[in-house]
């Protein structure tokens, strides 16, 4: 009886919100739920109601896990927009159609600012005045910034024509709540998103295991090379200066490889929860450390961050349609945003300004960058500049403080000397090996990724368990006691 | 069935290799050549002992909390305020202790050597010769240990694990030192009354039951919580050490160590004369 009372308090303990346990994709508890899920799901799968039912009662489950009753929060904040488009698209006057947008927004926003910037806010109130801070006791309800961001896009959308709205809450927050996009994305657009919700299913194997082959792409990211080479990197940015340089310029190498693997693992493991239901979302990042200039860095890396903040703050400040002058400050402006929405602090502000400065500089020296040839040497010197820039931004993103992030580029610079770099490859082989692989994982053509995808789909099912457990068994043996929760879950 | 027919592969991937996961957690260990297989804990998380937050509640082992902490040391040993070479090593748990404590350190004249290594424990550092290396290199006036966090969950663990720390315990020989137990998230299967029976009197700090603010991994103290950690030691240290150093409350909330030295998981230091 006490082995059957300690396996319920523990299934209840693992189905209970704790703040120390978000739920992740690549735990255990989400593995098991995922288990019982997939037959339910596919019982219902192409009976529209019970299926909308079924997956959005999953969804405040999964938001429940990871953020607590802020689940009421996102309740809330779905019924007052369903019900603002609803009474928008019945309307025929143009005021009342300006006003539902604009309460709709200011819900949306006004909580987004209220959570994630009112304690910045103040402390920048309280430092011009010199006052004594006192931060509110707020914390930040996860996947907030991605599900406020889908939110401002349907209500435009919406009252733009582009996209009728649903005809049931229901609808609504399946479409808002949809768990694998829930709390780090992709930013799933209504446009893209609710025809699917109302299509059949024709879900086949080959659909069921490229999504696990997607997962499995993601664990490999996130829980085995982001994980085990943010132990490193954490020490550089931990004690800024205590190291050398070039174990500095490798930490910071690192954060760069680090952040990618567990921004893009997470989206690959999203992307692929999402095919095995019958969904798809949209490629969120196209191997971005391939690109050759600032503007293609933002068409590769957080595609559906920056299409949205094309699309609804770049083109509404007027795009490139009012000058030359216009366009590089709706640029640098749109930039501002984009790091803003990342944190509430300056260093973030920095980053997103620096990243509009790139994008204005790149955009003015186009006529300039025309008449260069197009040959492997001019290809390697764009290259190496957009990784410089980028790398070195990554900094201001990662350090503690500004004057952290100085003393890590000034030691990477200053301090740099390869006579280190024997003992680093012997001390940190796996973690160079690591790097390697992502290296040249970015060389390779996707024809090859797509190759390898099909032989693993086409693989016999034995094949595909081996590789499962093996996968799983070397995300076991590399974790970092100190797991990592994903980067994005923060923003 | 039908409708699940294009699920059932991959259902049965997902559902057989959790069996695999949980059932292969349910033994000791596992190896594969020379590698031991490190566990999933699925068994352990699902059929383990319940865990209970409440500190009241806390669990009772052959040592409980409360004889543990009235078997220290009793009587107050006048505190040593010569300047100390300190030399602390551990898991990861040192990159919470160590920036609180080299705070500690510069405000009372000591100097600071920390040595991390990932992931180990009382058996990884009892099988190496590292910490005798530190020692013969460092001369360190005062030894810190603080390991057994990643050992909360091993069974029978006095068979497992006794000779490591008695090793690790010679290797340390006549050096004033303190091991820090780990700060328990889940009941221990007895790490922390091996380390209290295998210390001295007063060279052991028990942190099982201490409220602790956890990382998001829900082991790890937050940085905040791992400096309270830090002060509840120093407080501790006056009144029931066996060697209690100078370390007064510093000034500033954190500091470096003169040098710190990182040793990730993997990395391989066997000595085979303490196998």
């Amino acid at each position: 009886m006490e082995c059957l009372s300690d396996l319920w308090q523990n299934v209840v303990r693992h189905l209970s919100y704790s703040p120390s346990e978000p739920m992740l994709f690549s735990s255990g508890t989400f593995w098991a739920l995922f288990i019982i899920f997939l037959p339910l799901y596919s019982l219902v799968r192409n009976r529209h109601r019970q299926m909308t039912l079924f997956v959005t009662a999953f969804s405040f489950f999964f938001y429940y896990k990871s953020s607590g009753l802020f689940v009421g929060l996102l309740a809330v904040t779905s019924l007052v927009d369903w019900t603002l488009s609803r009474i928008l698209a019945r309307t025929k006057k143009q005021a009342l159609k300006k006003l539902c947008v604009g309460i709709s927004l200011a819900t949306s926003l006004g909580i987004l600012a209220y959570f994630k910037y009112a304690n910045f806010f103040l402390w920048n109130i309280s430092t011009m005045v010199n006052g004594n801070f006192q931060p509110l006791d707020l914390v930040l309800p996860v996947g907030i910034s991605f599900y406020t961001f889908q939110s401002v896009s349907y209500i435009v959308d919406v009252y733009k024509g582009r996209v009728a709205p649903t005809a049931t809450w229901l609808e609504y927050a399946f479409f808002l709540s949809f768990f694998p996009a829930l709390v780090a994305g992709p930013i799933v657009r209504a446009d893209y998103f609710l025809p699917q919700i109302r299509e059949k299913r024709h879900v086949t194997s080959t659909e069921t295991y490229t999504g696990l082959w997607l997962i499995i792409l993601g664990v490999i990211k996130k829980a085995i090379i982001a994980d085990y080479i943010a132990q490193y990197n954490d020490l550089i940015f931990d004690t800024p200066g205590g190291y050398s340089g070039f174990e500095t310029a490798m930490g910071v190498i690192g954060y760069t490889m680090q952040i990618y693997c567990d921004f893009s693992g997470y989206s690959d493991m999203a992307i692929g929860l999402a095919l095995i239901m019958g969904f798809r979302l949209a490629k969120n990042f196209d191997f971005p450390y391939k690109s050759l200039n600032v503007t293609e860095f933002w068409r590769r890396w957080h595609i559906s961050l920056s299409s949205w903040l094309r699309d609804y703050v770049y083109i509404p400040l007027g795009g490139n349609r009012k000058g030359t002058a216009r366009t590089y400050l709706n640029n640098f402006i749109t930039m501002l945003v984009g790091g803003l929405w990342h944190g509430a602090a300056w260093k973030f502000v920095f980053w997103g300004a620096m990243h509009g400065a790139g994008l204005a500089v790149h955009k003015a020296s186009q006529p300039w960058l025309r008449r260069l040839p197009d040959n492997s040497v001019v290809r390697a010197i764009s290259w190496l500049i957009t990784m410089l820039f980028v790398m070195a931004l990554w900094v201001f993103f990662r350090a503690g403080s500004w004057s952290d992030s100085w003393t890590i580029l000034h030691t990477a610079v200053t301090d740099f000397s390869f006579a280190y770099a024997p003992a680093f490859a012997s001390a940190r082989m796996l973690w160079l090996i690591l790097i390697g692989i992502i290296t040249i994982s970015h060389a390779m053509p996707e024809g090859f990724w797509n190759k390898i995808g099909d032989a693993f789909v086409k693989a016999p099912w034995t094949v595909k368990l081996f590789i499962f457990i093996a996968v799983v068994q070397c995300v076991i043996e590399l974790r970092s006691e100190d797991v990592a929760p994903f980067i994005y879950f923060q923003f | 069935m039908k409708r699940f027919r294009h699920y059932a592969g991959l259902w049965g991937i997902l559902t057989s290799s959790f069996i695999i996961f949980t059932a292969a957690s349910s033994f000791d260990s596992i190896s594969i050549g020379r590698h031991e297989l490190k566990s999933s804990g699925l068994s352990q998380a699902i059929f383990g002992k319940a865990q209970t937050e409440d500190v009241q509640s806390a669990p009772v082992f052959e040592n409980d909390t409360v004889s543990i902490i009235q078997s220290c040391n009793p009587e107050p040993v006048p505190v040593d305020t010569a300047a100390q070479t300190i030399l602390i090593i551990g898991d990861s748990m040192l990159e919470g202790l160590v920036p609180r404590l080299a705070a500690y350190s510069d405000h009372n004249g000591h100097k600071l050597y920390a040595a991390m290594w990932y992931s180990s424990t009382s058996a990884v550092w009892g099988r190496s010769r590292k910490l005798q290396r530190y020692i013969e290199r460092l001369h360190p006036t005062f030894i810190i240990v603080s390991l057994g966090a990643n050992e909360l969950f091993v069974t029978d663990i006095r068979r497992k694990r006794e000779r490591y720390v008695r090793n690790i315990l010679d290797q340390i020989g006549e050096i004033p030192y303190l091991w820090i137990g780990p700060p328990n998230w889940k009941a221990d299967t007895g790490i922390n009354s091996l380390l209290r029976d295998a210390t001295a009197d007063g060279c052991f700090f028990l942190s099982d039951g201490m409220q602790f603010r956890r990382a998001k991994d829900g082991a790890h103290p937050t940085r905040e919580s791992a400096a309270e950690w830090v002060d509840s030691i120093m407080r501790w240290m006056p009144k029931s050490a066996a060697h209690p150093i100078l370390m007064h409350t510093p000034t500033e909330a954190k500091g470096r160590p003169a040098k710190l030295w990182v040793h990730q998981p993997d990395e391989k230091d066997i000595d085979p004369d303490l196998k």
